[in-house]
């Protein structure tokens, strides 16, 4: 594996200057810091959602089930068995796989089916959350879950802290996607792709990979979904289990490309920040419409992202003159 | 007990009808374009809010809202249909996403039109209380699971004797094939839609005319045509209709003996344990499995 180009200095310079210069510039602004904060918990998801559409060929409309039972476990784990907040953060994506296993019958279905199953679970799991009082505090929902602790002597609770905690469970999703995309299994799940058939004919087992992808992906959900529980400090039912938490990722994932990885993160970060410092100025209700809109759009412009689009319009232009 | 029972199984049963409508326009259009239309159940409810402002704004009764349902709403199915059909590559997969943005934008669009409130009828006339033999439901109840039954064996015939209706099935059983026999897949498709609409649009009035309605709706109800369909499994009628009506006694039943909130639960339960035993489910004979 060619390390090298993974991981050459260009790269690693970004990623510093990621970490040092965005705390350095904003840290004081609590406003601009949690806008950052937010674009990153929707790229998250929006690279774990693309993960499973990439490698694993399959569009889940459930990814709320993920974030909302990872949510769930880290903050009830955290508030009555006292587990510490980042075992508690790991945990939570542990019971997004526990939520994942679930849904495995589901993966009998094909295509559209699989889809819509994987929405009716989603469905289940906010009813779940609501009825199971007795853990979850129903629909009054649960105040003051704690907060990120302090650990090496660095305070994670603050605005600077959160994001440093969010920017590198993203940037190690990101990396262990890379990785998982190069492995054999990546080759694998590609040419799954082209054809199922033919790729079981060769010894694939492809109902074990697309399990494995769904855990993978539903693993990661998980844990962002953990640590927005700790970020808000409050959960409940329509709140961890919202719709906004599938709409949000998909547009950003198709918007900056889904077969990339870095194009869900990109994506996320612009549809987010548009949403929310434009958008939602000139339609304080429904301003997801346009959320709506834009994938509509897209889809029918451009599916592979919007890179691709420009990248074909470039070409025209080439053509023409 | 029994009799709370069996008046659950009758209320369970009317409430089967709508179901079926819904269903049916979501397995018509999957079955002629390979398209499960994720905004089907928007389109339901934006025929319940047309119901809606009929009565509210002009006091008239909400099936007077009937005509102009079936206008808007096919009218909207078919914009659904012209946009989906603009999609190149992949479409089983885009199209998901793509009429999954319909919905959004059509769920937006009905929130801001018509605010979140719960919304339900108030015509005395639709409420009031009819007794068949021992049981006892809303005139509107019975009222519309007449109508479903009638529009349902008007799609039999549709789509057994008539040549439109015939071409939707030939489109849906061989694509190919039925492009050499001279028929236009493409108006099919459209014709699909438009039939898909009238059905939701009927179905949405029902809806209003008996039970409650909000902005968040249409995605439930989508969920429950779909689970449905899996029922059913694909290309039978009465499978729907029956498939339908199970769904409303197992719901039925689930707000009698257990709790209202745990109503969805039942209809999962009955999905997941249909998709275990008879993966084909219970009438289907197509495959679904991968």
């Amino acid at each position: 594996m060619n390390f090298a180009k993974t991981f050459n200095p260009i790269t690693i310079v970004a990623v510093a200057a990621i970490y040092i210069a965005v705390p350095m510039l904003f840290g004081a602004d609590n406003y601009v810091m949690s806008l950052i904060i937010a674009s990153l918990v929707i790229g998250g998801i929006a690279l774990s959602w693309a993960l499973l559409g990439n490698l694993g060929g399959m569009v889940s409309f459930g990814h709320a089930a993920f974030f909302g039972v990872g949510a769930y476990t880290s903050a009830v784990l955290s508030m009555q068995y006292q587990v510490p907040v980042f075992i508690a953060m790991l945990l939570g994506g542990v019971g997004a796989i526990v939520a994942a296993l679930a849904m495995l019958p589901v993966l009998r279905l094909r295509g559209p089916y699989f889809a819509l199953a994987i929405l009716a679970y989603a469905h289940i799991f906010r009813i779940l959350a609501s009825e199971w009082t007795s853990v979850t505090g129903g629909a009054a929902g649960i105040a003051n879950i704690p907060r990120l602790p302090v650990l090496f002597g660095v305070d994670f609770s603050g605005k600077t802290g959160n994001y440093l905690v969010i920017l590198t469970i993203v940037l190690v999703f990101a990396v262990a996607y890379a990785l998982i995309r190069r492995s054999p299994h990546g080759l694998a799940l590609r040419a799954m792709h082209d054809s199922d058939d033919a790729t079981r004919v060769v010894g694939v087992n492809n109902t074990l990979l697309k399990g494995m992808m769904l855990m993978v992906s539903a693993f990661m959900c998980g844990v962002v979904g953990a640590f927005n529980a700790h970020y808000i400090n409050f959960l409940e039912p329509d709140y961890a289990f919202s719709a906004l938490w599938v709409t949000i990722p998909i547009v950003a994932a198709i918007f900056g490309g889904y077969r990339t990885i870095t194009g869900p993160l990109i994506g996320a970060v612009v549809v987010y920040l548009v949403d929310q410092l434009i958008v939602k100025n000139i339609l304080p209700s429904g301003h997801q419409m346009v959320l709506g809109l834009v994938l509509v759009a897209m889809i029918v412009a451009s599916p592979d992202g919007l890179l691709a689009l420009l990248r074909k319009l470039g070409r025209k232009k080439d053509a023409a003159t | 007990m029994t009799e709370l029972i069996l008046q659950a199984v009758y209320s369970g049963l009317l409430q089967g009808g709508s179901y079926a409508l819904i269903a049916l326009g979501l397995a018509l259009v999957f079955g002629a374009m390979k398209v499960i239309n994720l905004a089907h159940g928007e389109l339901v409810l934006l025929s319940a809010y047309i119901a809606y402002t009929v009565e509210s704004k002009l006091g008239w009764n909400p099936a007077a809202a009937i005509p102009l349902s079936v206008v808007i709403v096919s009218a909207t199915s078919a914009l659904v249909y012209l946009i989906v059909g603009r999609i190149k590559t992949n479409r089983e997969i885009n199209s998901l996403t793509l009429t999954y943005g319909i919905g959004v934008i059509l769920t937006n669009l009905i929130l801001m039109t018509w605010k979140a409130d719960v919304r339900a009828t108030n015509s005395t006339w639709m409420q009031e209380a009819i007794v068949v033999g021992p049981f006892y439901s809303m005139r509107s109840e019975v009222l519309f699971f007449g109508v479903a039954v009638a529009l349902i064996a008007g799609l039999w015939w549709w789509l057994s004797r008539s040549w439109y209706g015939r071409a939707v099935r030939a489109v849906s059983s061989n694509r190919d094939a039925a492009k050499l026999m001279g028929i236009n897949p493409g108006r099919t498709e459209l014709v699909s839609f438009i039939v898909a609409g009238i059905l939701a649009a009927f179905a949405g009035v029902a809806l209003f005319s008996y039970g409650v309605i909000t902005p968040a709706y249409g995605g439930v109800l989508t969920v429950k045509a779909f689970i449905i369909t899996v029922l059913a499994g694909m290309g039978s009628i009465p499978g729907v209709l029956i498939g339908a009506i199970l769904l409303g006694v197992a719901e039925s039943l689930t707000v009698t003996l257990a709790s209202s909130a745990l109503q969805e639960l039942s209809g999962m339960g009955l999905f997941l344990l249909v998709l275990f035993v008879m993966p084909n489910g219970l009438f289907g004979a197509s495959r679904r499995r991968g």
